[in-house]
């Protein structure tokens, strides 16, 4: 998995022509849906509103920038690729799996259990998952990292907790 | 001389014990979520707005003006030490600190970076005490029809400036950010629009939780999807400890930089949403435009850093001048300062030097104190900033994100607005990488409003006539304005232009 990462690393950009016009082509429909949406949005006439303020004036004027914006842009996809000089030194199995922490955790534990468990497993996964490669072959250094995140985990939730409940006076989620 | 007695006596009624229990923290706060790269000076007031609710009105505003003083300016201990600059702000500092770590003089550098942050700070605060009372009483004289063009001059100027080598990016962000501001409840018929049929978004995304989820989360996982930075030979501690006070003579040589770079980056901060790191920038190219040790820039110029930090920190002051006076940000960070003045009862704009004649006196207070700290800091505990910059990220940014997740729901109670924040965090991720952005998307979504009921009011009170936007006086400057930044960004234009230059001279 690592490797296909590190080769999709070589491969996948942000910023290149085929994403600017793949960009383009979303900005171009959310323009589209949002000039839409001004039009069909209610006038108001029930309540007799001046017919320059209608709500979805603004939209419609924003909808059609955009779709005007969405075309330049995919016109002159490519045209600053100056900025794309050699692969970008970056780590997308890191960005994948911190991405997945992260959502996992605001999504899915936040609410459903509480505050501070659902904190200290979050943190202890999330420095664990990142510090246990670094600790080695050794039993006694891969220990010391397993205790130090869970201890660590379970500070972080703890000091966060109390601050925000007792300190700030926030009923946690 | 009237503004320079009201200064006095707002410094006066905060030199309280407590008060300078809260600049000492929330400055050394500051200074280290600026010195780690990954943590952003708008992320740090974001966050720490959250947490400052419960917080006396003065002492959550100054907590606030504290973190992002100190958060300009200890983005320079990692440009200096790390060639990573800490916020985007300290971005040029680099290019002359970093050498200077290398030749062993990482220490000089902090101290010339501190005295020239200190400096900076000090000439924007002078003229924040100038400009913002003349500037209020010229925003009285606004109507619909100059909001309406202020909004759009905002957004336009802010695409120009910070979207790079295309203006298009900037324009776009700008767009989205205006798009972001039209859901919810409409200002003047209170017509829910774009709801998606969520109750929730009936009153519209907050900007907290959109700014902690853009510059947090995103943040997050930037720092997380780069390699890690590896401190180099030249900036050991033992590298640090050579000279840490700058030397007056220095600092009596590059007066005149000082100076210009002081007022160029109070200006560039009063530009609607152009942030420090313009700020640095534009002081850095003029100084080596016209300075005789121009050939020494890039290469460790004591010059070059002095001016890149003298004025990314005078953009603090500059860009609360229109966010005081117009309630239009001149930052990012500003920005997020706007939201936590509503959310303390202040109301920024035209009307604060009726309703609050003396805030803005206040403010300025509040940013002369956060210098003094930061000076005192900065000359004092250069050790302490480098054991900070060893922090691992894999044990710093769970930290950050679980504060991402708690800040924005502690404000409302909603876990809504956790999901609101990871939606602009990977949203906003995606498009920085793309090179879009940041600051005219957070300007849009503040100025949405505005634009809004500007052009309808406007249109309404003109019976739907839309010559009053281009004959009054104001509005004929404001499109003049907007139509040259935006032919100036097309390129055809912009070679036909050099060319004529180029013929004539």
């Amino acid at each position: 998995m690592g490797v296909c990462a590190e080769l999709a690393g070589k491969t996948m950009r942000f910023e290149s022509p085929g994403a600017d016009r793949i960009a383009s082509l979303v900005f171009f429909a959310l323009g589209a849906a949002m000039t839409y949406g001004g039009y069909a949005m209610d006038r108001l006439e029930i309540r007799q509103i001046h017919p320059a303020s209608i709500p979805g004036l603004v939209p419609i004027i924003l909808g059609v920038a955009l779709m005007v914006c969405a075309v330049l842009l995919a016109l002159q996809a490519g045209n600053d690729a100056e900025q794309t000089d050699g692969p970008p030194d970056v780590s997308w199995t890191d960005l994948f799996c911190a991405l997945a922490f992260c959502c996992v955790y605001a999504a899915a534990m936040v609410g459903q259990m509480p505050f501070g468990v659902a904190t200290a497993l979050f943190v202890t996964a999330f420095s664990g998952w990142f510090l246990w490669p670094e600790a080695g072959a050794s039993a006694s250094v891969r220990i010391r990292v397993a205790v130090g995140v869970i201890l660590f985990g379970i500070a972080v939730s703890a000091a966060i907790s109390v601050l925000f409940r007792y300190a700030f006076l926030v009923r946690l989620p | 001389m009237e503004g320079l007695q009201s200064f006095a006596i707002a410094l006066a009624a905060l030199l309280t014990p407590m008060a300078i229990f809260h600049v000492m923290w929330s400055t050394l706060l500051g200074i280290f979520v600026g010195s780690l790269p990954g943590l952003t000076a708008t992320m740090g007031v974001a966050l720490l707005t959250t947490l400052t609710y419960t917080l006396e009105r003065d002492f959550a505003i100054l907590v606030l003006i504290c973190m992002y003083v100190g958060a300009i300016y200890g983005g320079s201990r990692s440009a200096i030490l790390l060639n990573i600059p800490g916020t985007p702000a300290s971005a040029a500092t680099s290019l002359d600190g970093f050498p200077l770590a290398q030749r062993g003089e990482a220490g000089y550098a902090m101290a010339l970076a501190t005295a020239g942050s200190a400096l900076g700070t000090v000439v924007g605060i002078l003229l924040l005490v100038m400009l913002a009372p003349p500037l209020a009483d010229i925003a009285l004289e606004f109507g619909s029809f100059e909001f309406f063009w202020l909004a759009v001059f905002g957004i336009v100027i802010s695409g120009q400036l910070t979207g790079g080598v295309s203006p298009l990016r900037g324009y776009i962000a700008g767009i989205l950010g205006l798009m972001v501001a039209m859901i919810g409840s409409d200002g003047i018929h209170a017509h829910v629009r774009f709801n998606l049929g969520w109750s929730d978004l009936n009153g519209g995304i907050g900007l907290i939780p959109a700014m902690v989820g853009a510059f947090g989360f995103a943040e997050v996982l930037t720092v997380m999807w780069r390699r890690r930075a590896v401190m180099v030979d030249g900036e050991t501690p033992k590298a640090a400890h050579n000279r840490t006070l700058p030397r007056f003579a220095d600092l009596w040589r590059y007066k005149f930089t000082i100076g210009r770079s002081g007022v160029i980056g109070t200006f560039v901060g009063i530009i609607p949403g152009v942030g420090e790191d313009i700020g640095a920038w534009a002081s850095y190219a003029a100084a080596k435009r016209i300075s005789p040790e121009r050939h020494q820039f890039g290469k460790g110029s004591k010059e070059g850093l002095t001016a890149a930090e003298t004025g990314n920190s005078a953009v603090v002051p500059g860009a609360l001048i229109p966010a005081l006076t117009l309630a239009v940000p001149g930052s990012a960070p500003a920005a997020v300062l706007i939201a936590a003045l509503f959310i303390h009862g202040i109301r920024p704009g035209p009307m604060i030097m009726i309703e609050q004649p003396d805030f803005i006196y206040s403010i300025a207070a509040m940013l002369l104190l956060a210098t003094i700290m930061i000076a005192i800091y900065g000359l004092s505990l250069t050790r302490l900033f480098i054991q900070v910059l060893r922090i691992p990220r894999e044990l710093l940014m769970p930290v950050v994100f679980v504060l991402c997740v708690i800040g924005p729901y502690a404000l409302t109670q909603r876990l809504f607005d956790v999901w609101v924040m990871a939606f602009f965090g990977v949203v906003g991720f995606v498009l920085r990488q793309m090179n879009f952005p940041m600051a005219p998307l957070v300007l849009g979504i503040i100025l949405g409003d505005l634009l809004d009921k500007s052009l309808r009011r406007g249109l309404t009170l003109s019976d739907g006539d839309l010559s009053p936007f281009f004959t009054r006086p104001i509005s004929a400057a404001f499109v003049l304005i907007i139509l040259v930044t935006i032919l100036a960004g097309v390129a055809p234009v912009r070679r036909a232009v050099a060319s004529v230059g180029m013929r004539n001279s």
